[in-house]
């Protein structure tokens, strides 16, 4: 075994169940707290198998759980698990330990769709407006982008993190201008937006998210080996014959779809796609072929713990998940940087 | 110089009328040709600035060629894929910055990318080679360190077992030695020497003289855009050419007990300015 890292053989089954034990809170907690044997037996009766027959699940629990919070917990773990895994790729692509999926323009570009969706009144008309708007948005963005940076069919990082920056401060220009003329009800509907929330999620959310986030991440778990390449540096991955470009490429928009996605069904949540792979980073080493997993499932059950504790801290209100991730991870944050700091600094 | 019809055929590597740099119109070195054989152990030699590194860079195909071709037992370098020039020619850059602190065997592991299908996962025989070429090189028991946790000389063993890892033909090392206790600077020259023997190809920048002398087979001597110079080192490595080339009055003495070759450059002469400018420096005459 590395020294330093916690044995692989530890790592997963803990990060799995941690993965499914936040799902289970998620789905208990709440201004109505469903027991879990209640909810475990609600999962066996309905696929009909023959355990816990003798708890009796009221109609009333299996509506706020089938209708409210598997659909709230279903998206929270995707979406976490999306930007945790997206986040570690990004980090590898730009070798920054401090890159974030959004680095490339990704949440400003989506901020500009929600605000154009709103402003134009398109999201009273039907809610999967907004998130579709907003995906376009982070599409046009991350392509904006690339092409900024594309030179001679080479994509370098630092151009690339550069053109990122400034396409970000652009679509936020744009969306800072569009703000100033906006009536208060729809500034007000835009606040709740850049704020990422979970709350009143529903199937269509987990329909909107599941294709482009799973497709995205499978993507990214099979490139993993590649991306232990890619990491190394352009020259040292060229000259162990990688076209870097292309999948440098690949994986990018691997990494921008499933944040855009979860960005659009979810709102702009922070702290996840940034913390989640530097956390598991000191956990697992920087081999991506384990990373990216251990980041999948830390994101997920991170977001979704979050989430949970956000409805029970100060009932009858609901802190939204955008801001317990900040809250919850930040000191957490610290406390790991200064322990790996003494490690390795100190003795 | 110019090899023949015939030696052009058995060469590892044919360079012909090519011209380097960083952009058109900037060429650093123009219109040069020369055949490699295989087994050679070629040092490319010349002042800081002639373009060694951006003509082994070339080489390799990290940098697009000016003009001319470069041929790699028989196949065009810009016809390549990028995998299969990486299964001809392995490179060792100068200056291998790593982050995220991957240990020395991941390191040693990217050298086995070339040969392993993009969906597949290294196999039995991949860790068996990579195991091999860090025991060879002397760092097997530094294996799970991560890499910026090790110290210069052990570093370039690391890296040289990397390029070993690739199993290629051809071998492009850009000063491998350099900065290295003379201990590690000889052991890689010994190392390349060793698999030369074996018959691999070596083409590597060396900034150290003698060593190269004493340790290569043919020497390039690199300046003024060109090729100033190639052959056997006693031939190259003459106080005529040295001193044109690096521009500075450089003798070359055999010494006699052990034969191999004494370089240094003359002092230059005493002048008053020199003088003052020390003084300055020294701070005299400031009381």
């Amino acid at each position: 075994m590395k020294p330093g890292y916690f044995s692989s053989m530890l790592v997963f089954p803990i990060l799995t169940a941690s993965f499914f034990g936040a799902a289970c809170l998620s789905l208990s907690w709440g201004q109505f707290d469903i027991p879990a044997e209640n909810i475990l037996a609600l999962l066996c009766q309905s696929m009909g198998l023959p355990f816990l027959s003798d708890i009796t699940v009221t109609p009333e629990q299996e509506a706020v759980l089938l209708h409210i919070r598997l659909p709230r917990t279903l998206v929270g773990l995707m979406v976490g698990a999306g930007l945790g895994a997206s986040g570690a790729v990004m980090q590898g692509i730009f070798s920054n330990p401090l890159a974030d999926p959004g680095i490339i323009g990704v949440s400003g570009g989506a901020t500009f769709g929600a605000i154009v969706a709103i402003a134009f009144g398109l999201s009273e008309t039907s809610f999967v407006a907004l998130p579709l708007c907003a995906l376009c948005g982070a599409l046009v963005a991350v392509t904006l982008t690339v092409v900024l940076a594309m030179r001679h069919g080479k994509i370098p990082t630092m151009t690339l993190l550069l053109s990122g920056v400034i396409v970000g401060m652009m679509f936020g220009a744009i969306t800072a201008a569009i703000l100033t003329v906006l009536q208060e009800q729809k500034l007000h509907q835009y606040l709740f937006w850049t704020i990422g929330g979970l709350d009143y999620r529903r199937w269509e959310h987990v329909a909107m998210g599941a294709g482009p986030i799973l497709a995205g991440l499978s993507v990214m778990l099979l490139m993993a080996r590649h991306l232990n390449i890619l990491v190394l540096g352009d020259i040292e991955a060229r000259a162990v014959g990688m076209p870097v470009a292309r999948y440098r490429l690949g994986l990018m928009a691997a990494a921008s779809l499933v944040t855009a996605t979860g960005v659009c069904i979810s709102g702009n949540i922070g702290f996840v796609g940034l913390v989640v792979p530097h956390m598991m980073r000191l956990v697992t080493g920087p081999d991506h072929r384990r990373l990216l997993p251990a980041s999948l499932l830390a994101g997920g059950a991170f977001l979704v713990f979050c989430d949970a504790v956000g409805r029970v801290v100060v009932p009858p209100l609901e802190i939204r998940v955008g801001i317990m991730t900040a809250f919850i991870g930040t000191p957490y944050f610290l406390w790991l940087l200064r322990r790996s700091q003494i490690s390795m600094h100190g003795s | 110089m110019q090899g023949t019809m015939h030696g052009r055929q058995d060469a590892v590597l044919a360079v012909e009328g090519l011209s380097v740099g960083y952009r058109k119109g900037n060429n650093i070195l123009t219109n040069v040709s020369f055949d490699v054989r295989q087994g050679e152990m070629v040092g490319l030699i010349g002042p800081n600035g002639a373009g060694k590194s951006t003509l082994l860079k070339t080489l390799r195909g990290i940098l697009v060629p000016l003009a001319g071709c470069v041929v790699i037992r028989g196949h065009e370098t810009g016809m390549l894929s990028s995998r299969e020039f990486a299964r001809e020619a392995a490179y060792l850059q100068q200056n291998v910055e790593i982050s995220f602190g991957y240990s020395a065997r991941e390191i040693v592991m990217a050298g086995r990318y070339p040969h392993i299908r993009w969906w597949e996962g290294e196999s039995a025989g991949d860790r068996q080679i990579v195991d091999a070429c860090m025991a060879y090189t002397g760092v097997l028991e530094l294996a799970e360190r991560p890499i910026h946790m090790i110290s210069g000389g052990q570093r370039q063993r690391v890296l040289l077992a990397k390029v070993l890892a690739q199993q290629t033909p051809l071998l492009f090392l850009d000063e491998p030695a350099t900065g290295l206790d003379i201990f590690y600077q000889e052991e890689i020259f010994r190392f390349c020497r060793e698999i030369c023997a074996k018959g691999r190809t070596v083409l590597m920048v060396v900034h150290e003289l003698s060593l190269a002398a004493k340790l290569c087979s043919r020497l390039m001597l690199v300046g003024r855009g060109r090729i100033i110079s190639d052959g056997p080192p006693e031939t190259v490595m003459t106080s005529e050419n040295l001193s044109r080339c690096y521009g500075v009055p450089v003798r070359v003495v055999q010494n006699p007990r052990t034969g191999s070759m004494e370089i240094f450059t003359e002092p230059p002469s005493d002048d008053n300015r020199r003088t003052e400018l020390l003084s300055t420096i020294l701070g005299e005459g400031k009381t």
